[in-house]
């Protein structure tokens, strides 16, 4: 493209400038450079000096030496008014573009009035009143400084809240490692009985659990629970629970008795009314009898060692924590050799795909019933796996959470 | 998710439509709450129709829990009417059929409601 005639001394001029010249001039007015604020201070004073020069100026009779030295110091000023310019235009990355905005095109009329009109001409000397135009520069040259601070002000801020976020995700991760730690690691020693377990969380921190309680007498308590929502809150919430059933499991050995004594004490420290569905059961090892109340959680399934699968039906109660005084019956299910038990929440069986579909608890039962005779472990895996491909990329809306038994040999 | 607000006399019917997931429960609750307690003179009763409920998981549950509880402290009638089959489930198994009743319809859920008055 070829430039417009009278800017074309412009050009050489700038195409005679080497990368050095650009780099002494960002000394002086890069937002970064060393002396850029003494410079940036020096020009504002000679605005301020030079419009109250041009006052001055006005004024009628003025003795003859104040008026050379305002013809100097007007001669100095403009010197380094046009060696700003020239600064500008040298350390601009498109000059184009700055030659012709506001602040360009301001700075040039700033100084040519000077220019045109010589050393003195007086028939242009009305075109001096255009020097007053240098008000202008003064407003350019503040913008310029809001500006600069308010992006500084703002890269310091971007900072803080980097810096604020990167401490909040260390220690959600503490808190989420916290979390899993409270799970059982690994399933009481029984002859007899296997078990294995998953959790799936949604978020960071999930709201399901389960737990394995040691009681008198050799019986073990199986817990799977679910909070209502997810993330922190629903994590605090679950740890309450789980505190509360494991302690009360030992003192309460009919299950329907423990839950309706954790639903007490969770409803006496609920302050944000969340709730939780709970399953618990007591199975005795020795003879295979599995007692069991249902708090509003999904019944299991019991996978029969020939393979047809049963739910644990049974009438429940309500969710814990929702509302106190409620009465959870205990009903009570013989287990065969061979059998398994399977635990779930509904992270299982509401899993979505991407067509928005369920899950669904036939699927789930489907796997029980085709893959159950393996190890606990191996159906844990089993499922886990077919649920996340039917979900495919479809984001995980709930936590995921699986505790599969298996008593007495197959 | 979509709500729709209908006032016909005293008794305000909602009808939700779509899934009550963990991220549409804060807004489905906050509604509700305005419905039970907004401007103006509170309706006698506040019945939700399930028809276009497709889905409710355990943070919708808290929705109408916490609903309810308003509901009863403001004195006003608050039910559910014409659930579909899964989400009918989800309250029968968590046990909150129990403590919100649950109606086949709006008509028998209105008749309910006028007689609870009487």
């Amino acid at each position: 493209m070829t430039l417009p005639l009278p800017l074309t001394p412009v050009r050489r001029l700038t195409e005679l400038v080497s990368a050095k010249t650009r780099g002494f001039a960002e000394l002086l007015i890069g937002s970064r450079g060393p002396y850029a604020r003494a410079f940036e201070s020096l020009i504002l004073a000679l605005v301020i000096f030079s419009i109250a020069s041009i006052g001055v100026e006005s004024i009628p009779g003025l003795p003859d030496w104040v008026r050379r030295t305002l013809y100097v110091a007007e001669i100095a000023t403009v010197a380094i008014f046009t060696f700003e310019y020239l600064l500008r235009i040298v350390a601009a990355r498109n000059k184009f573009a700055f030659i012709f905005s506001y602040q360009g095109v301001i700075d040039l009329l700033a100084i040519a009035p000077f220019y045109l009109l010589g050393f003195d001409a007086r028939w242009l000397r009305a075109l001096r009143l255009l020097r007053l135009l240098r008000v202008l520069k003064l407003q350019t040259h503040f913008l310029e400084t809001v500006v600069e601070e308010r992006t500084r002000e703002l890269a310091e801020k971007n900072a803080a809240l980097e810096k604020a976020q990167a401490q909040l995700k260390a220690e959600l991760e503490v808190a989420r490692a916290l979390q899993l730690a409270i799970l059982p690691a690994a399933f009481p020693a029984r002859s007899g009985c296997e078990a294995a377990a998953r959790m799936i969380p949604a978020t960071t921190m999930g709201g399901d659990f389960y737990d394995y309680i040691e009681l008198p007498d050799g019986q073990i308590g199986l817990v799977i629970a679910d909070v209502s929502g997810h993330g922190v809150p629903a994590a605090f919430f679950m740890a309450v629970a789980r505190t509360n059933l494991h302690e009360l499991a030992a003192h309460h050995l009919d299950p329907g008795e423990c839950l309706a004594q954790t639903n007490d004490a969770l409803c006496a420290q609920n302050p944000l009314d969340l709730f939780v569905t709970v399953f618990y059961c007591v199975l005795d090892p020795k003879s295979g009898v599995l007692r069991y109340a249902n708090g509003g959680h999904n019944p299991p399934y019991i996978r029969r060692a020939a393979g047809p699968i049963e739910t644990l039906r049974g009438a429940g109660g309500l969710v814990l924590g929702a509302m106190s005084g409620g009465r959870y019956p205990t009903h009570t299910v013989q287990l065969l050799s061979g059998d398994r038990l399977v635990l779930f929440t509904d992270g299982v069986t509401e899993a979505f795909n991407a067509a928005d579909e369920l899950y669904g608890a036939q699927r789930l039962a489907d796997e029980v019933h085709v893959h159950g005779g393996g190890t606990p472990a191996a159906l844990v895996e089993r499922i886990c796996q077919s649920v996340t491909n039917f979900a495919g990329t479809a984001p995980q809306s709930d936590d995921i959470t699986l505790t599969v038994l298996t008593w007495g040999t197959p | 998710m979509n709500l729709q607000i209908e006032a016909m006399g005293d008794v305000t019917f909602v009808e939700p439509a779509g899934r009550l997931d963990f991220d549409a429960a804060t807004g489905f609750q906050e509604a509700l709450e305005r419905t039970l307690g907004g401007a103006g003179k509170p309706p006698a009763a506040v019945i939700i129709d399930g028809t276009r409920l497709d889905y409710v998981s355990s943070a919708g549950l808290r929705a109408f829990l916490l609903a309810a509880r308003s509901a009863q402290r403001a004195g006003i009638v608050f039910a559910l009417c014409a659930l579909q089959p899964a989400v009918r489930e989800v309250f029968e198994l968590s046990g909150f059929s129990r403590i919100i009743p649950v109606h086949a319809d709006r008509a028998s859920a209105l008749a309910q409601a006028q007689q609870g008055r009487t």
